[in-house]
């Protein structure tokens, strides 16, 4: 049987704009073979290149965001048409990990009306068909909805409503399990096994739902990619998440202060249009104290940054007050003393080169010392001082956040979703690094098993409240 | 941020045809700008606050006479004064300050002013969006321009929210030990503006990509999942328009 | 990608001028910088000026037209939406015609500075003369007065911070060189 879809010698390297004019390779001589009706599996450390590879794939790379590309994507034998996309749109989907960036309209229903549209589908069945694939994913009821009222998950099973109404033949998949809950991560698992088509999904992590799932393991690394067994695949994938060990010498610079909240209560905007979620969050006891890292975890939307919002200082509570060191401290304040790194690294991003970026820093310090400060703190986060931050990975934009705050040196840190497009070993560096001067850590994060890996103590959100928990429950 | 402009209720206005009543707001608008009675002017505003007052409440219909008021009071100052020949009708040691004839200006203006507001206003609070989208097309609009619009909606909320958490990030950022009250200083808008921009930039292939994946740019005919539905019949939404044009029309032109 | 792809791509030019529009929206809308005067100013002439030095003449002017009217409308000012429009969209038209004038390749915004600054004042004048003249004719001549010195200085702020912040974007986002059609 001939290969259904096939990658051929494919190379890419995105555009250097400045000094260089091709940045490193991305890829080089990657070829894969897929067979019809077949479901793969392809797994990559974050930045190892998956979300490239699938845009090349999909056809949606390099058209609109330069870059170098040699070699084929075949799909039954003739390369796709790179110079007219829409001739794929009824036999290839893609499902991007980054959501918002396939969102085009201003109803769910017309969302998933989208696409069919463009297919000249008769009006009564295309309807029909917009009916049926909503409901399939619960989301029937937010036919006339703003998808942007929706919460993360809702979000990305609109997604896979829009990729069930078209019923391309062909579907690939970059992480689409992400933000889903239990349920509905079975749910798909279901109609990933019942789908009578070519399947091929990306993923950075360990997915259970991978058991008895896919045909074919592949592990893209390097710029190259490999085939594997099940077995293999996964425990490679981990080794390259785990990283090296660390060796960070401890500094005494932040000692013996302590932030608490005491019957606290925070008024919380709902995300969805869920109404079982409830307005306010409730603290009864919070203690944070400089050397310790304590862990923040809770469900998608229970109000871990609302919480964040108000330690920070961007935020008022309703009741009650903070103190620091004993004494109240108002939030405008606190903005001085508690850092926190937003989930989305980019919202800091605006100067062109590292360098500057940490120099900004610095603008305020009257210190003689800030070009080895900024020297050293590139050093220490793997950055190089001439790079232009929008032009760098993701990965290493969240370095560059953590950069930033490095030298910052706030008594206390949190940290929004650290261990999120990065491997669990830079994040715990990253940690380390910020708790290197004796900084509070707080790591918000969905993985339980980092969390007890990195932290002393935890709040756990249950129901509107915020209550102590063992670390990693 | 907010987008919905529309505000649910029942009665004639929203029941009336997206189009026909676009046509009949633009023509009315149109037709309060040549000469008229300042009486007649003041009949059909008040009819029009009561249309208004059925549709949506009493406190929803003072809203646009709120944004008004400020304008008002300046034309009310400006104008009588400004046309102090004619018939006196306020005299103050032997200085006129108001006359028939600049009472007369200021009311037909401020009347003008508040009739298209309120037609326009009442237009927007009973047409969905997406319908007033569809009716421009209807009327010859493209569907790449209607597109354009029906996008820039989507992305108003998405960036409206990113640049607040710009603007907080660089908060946090800027903050040190002698921060005063104020969160957001205005020296801190370059790099936010910068930010929020290079964002929004960064949004756009994958915004074009994404079109052409679900099949645009082919050029080639569409279907259409919504479309608009006169409730009895077109004919008889535009046979409404023209009723309610001509009576005006006649009104104005009476006296 | 080629220039010829670019060139005829639909989806592109809507992309580039729906997100504009959008970002037109919010930051009419958003922050608004509190004046002496009466009421505050708005951000829109900023991005205004920014697309026409970065985008040319028709994005600016689509951009700066429905951003404005849109902004209109869902502020609560549907009256002006249509007289926004023109008068948003010429100002975007002109600023970005007249600073690339006499500019062989690139955008407008690597035109010299006071050539950057012509467009820029045409501008100027032009959305507060045009916001004159409209008000002129919807509230009278002489209450339409008051509103000069503010459109002036919400205009001339977007001149300067659309200089200042189109020279960081180009910097700090090279491709977005590829975007301008």
């Amino acid at each position: 049987m001939s290969d259904y879809f096939c990658l051929s010698d494919l190379s890419f390297s995105y555009k250097g704009y400045g000094k260089t004019e091709k940045l490193p390779p991305v890829l080089k001589d990657l070829s894969l073979r897929v067979k019809e009706g077949s479901r793969t599996l392809i797994l990559g450390p974050p930045d190892s290149g998956k979300t490239t590879l699938a845009r090349i794939a999909c056809g949606l790379l390099p058209r609109y965001i330069e870059g170098y590309l040699t070699g084929k994507v075949l799909l039954k034998g003739e390369e796709i048409p790179a110079s007219e996309p829409w001739l794929l749109a009824d036999k290839l989907t893609y499902t991007g990990q980054n959501v918002q960036e396939q969102l085009l309209m201003t109803t769910c229903g017309d969302e998933v009306a989208f696409p069919l549209e463009s297919l000249a589908i008769e009006r009564q069945a295309l309807i029909e068909r917009v009916e049926e694939s909503l409901n399939s994913w619960g989301l029937l009821k937010y036919k006339d909805v703003n998808p942007q009222e929706l919460s993360g998950g809702e979000r990305k099973r609109l997604l896979l409503a829009v990729t069930a109404a078209i019923d391309a033949p062909l579907w690939i998949m970059d992480e689409p399990f992400d933000d889903l809950d239990e349920q509905w991560r079975q749910e798909l698992k279901k109609r990933l096994l019942e789908k009578k088509g070519t399947v091929i999904v990306f993923a950075s992590r360990y997915i259970k739902e991978a058991d008895s799932l896919f045909d074919n393991y592949y592990l893209l690394n390097d710029t190259r990619l490999s085939e594997e067994s099940r077995a293999t695949a996964f425990s490679k994938l981990q080794a390259l998440d785990r990283g090296t060990a660390l060796n960070i010498k401890m500094e005494k610079f932040h000692q013996n202060r302590e932030l608490r909240c005491e019957q606290m209560v925070i008024g919380h905007e709902r995300r969805s249009t869920d109404s079982t979620l409830p307005f306010t969050l409730k603290i009864d006891r919070f203690s944070l104290k400089t050397g310790e890292v304590v862990a923040l975890v809770g469900p998608n939307g229970a109000g871990k940054s609302t919480f964040s919002r108000v330690l920070c200082g961007l935020k008022r509570p309703q009741q009650g007050s903070i103190t620091l060191d004993g004494e109240s401290i108002a939030s405008s304040k606190r903005l001085a003393q508690v850092a926190y790194l937003f989930q989305n690294p980019d919202y800091g991003i605006f100067l062109s080169s590292v360098e500057q970026e940490l120099g900004w820093s610095l603008r305020h310090s009257a210190v003689h010392s800030k070009q080895e400060q900024i020297a050293s703190a590139a050093k220490l986060f793997d950055l190089n001082l001439d790079e232009n931050p929008s032009m760098m990975s993701y990965g290493k934009r969240k370095q560059l956040q953590g950069a930033v705050y490095y030298i910052l040196n706030r008594p206390f840190v949190i940290i929004d979703e650290v261990d999120s497009g990065i491997t669990s070993g830079d994040a715990s560096k990253m940690v380390a690094l910020l708790k290197q001067r004796g900084s509070a850590v707080v790591v918000i994060t969905h993985d339980r098993s980092f969390a007890k890996q990195i932290a002393t103590r935890q709040y756990k959100i249950v129901d509107g409240q915020i209550i102590e928990s063992e670390v990693g429950q | 941020m907010n987008t919905n402009t529309f505000i649910a209720g029942r009665g004639f206005l929203y029941w009336f045809d997206a189009r026909a009543k676009l046509l009949t707001v633009l023509l009315f608008s149109v037709m309060v700008f040549f000469p008229s009675q300042v009486v007649m002017l003041a009949i059909l505003m008040a009819l029009i606050f009561i249309v208004a007052w059925r549709a949506v409440t009493f406190k929803q219909a003072l809203k646009p006479l709120r944004t008004l008021l400020f304008i008002l009071v300046v034309m009310a100052l400006f104008i009588p004064l400004n046309r102090r020949d004619g018939v006196a009708l306020l005299v103050i040691k032997s200085y006129v300050i108001i006359t028939k004839e600049g009472l007369n200006q200021f009311l037909t203006l401020a009347l003008r002013l508040l009739i298209v507001t309120y037609l326009c206003t009442l237009y927007i609070w009973t047409t969905p969006m997406a319908d007033i989208n569809l009716s421009f097309r209807w009327y010859g609009l493209s569907y790449k321009v209607a597109l354009t619009i029906t996008l820039a909606f989507r992305f108003i909320p998405f960036i409206g929210e990113t640049f607040t958490m710009i603007r907080d990030s660089h908060s946090l950022r800027s903050a040190h030990g002698e921060s005063e009250g104020e969160k957001f200083h205005i020296k801190d808008l370059v790099p936010t503006v910068t930010s929020a921009l290079v964002f929004a930039l960064k949004t756009i292939p994958h915004l074009a990509t994404t079109l052409e994946h679900r099949g645009f740019g082919s050029g080639l005919k569409r279907s259409d999942y919504k479309v608009l539905e006169a409730k009895g019949g077109l004919f008889i939404h535009f046979l409404l328009s023209a009723i309610i044009l001509l009576t005006t029309f006649v009104l104005l032109n009476s006296i | 990608m080629n220039e010829k792809t670019k060139s005829k791509s639909p989806a592109l030019s809507i992309a580039l001028m729906s997100i504009l529009t959008a970002v037109v929206v919010v930051f009419t809308i958003f922050p608004r910088i509190p004046t002496p005067i009466h009421g505050y100013i708005n951000l829109s002439d900023v991005i205004i000026t920014f697309s026409a030095f970065l985008f040319g003449p028709w994005v600016a002017a689509v951009a700066g037209g429905l951003g404005t009217g849109i902004a209109d409308i869902i502020g609560g000012f549907p009256q002006w939406a249509v007289f926004s429009f023109l008068i948003h969209g010429l100002q975007g038209l002109l600023i970005a015609l007249i600073a690339r004038a006499g500019l062989k390749k690139g955008v407008p915004g690597d035109a010299k500075i006071y050539m950057q600054i012509l467009g820029g004042v045409v501008g100027m004048v032009v959305m507060t003369g045009g916001y004159y003249l409209v008000g002129g004719f919807l509230y009278g001549f002489k209450p339409a007065l008051v509103e000069i010195p503010l459109n002036l200085l919400q205009s001339g702020v977007g001149v300067v911070l659309g200089i200042v912040v189109s020279k960081g974007v180009l910097k700090a986002y090279p491709p977005v060189r590829s975007l301008a059609l």
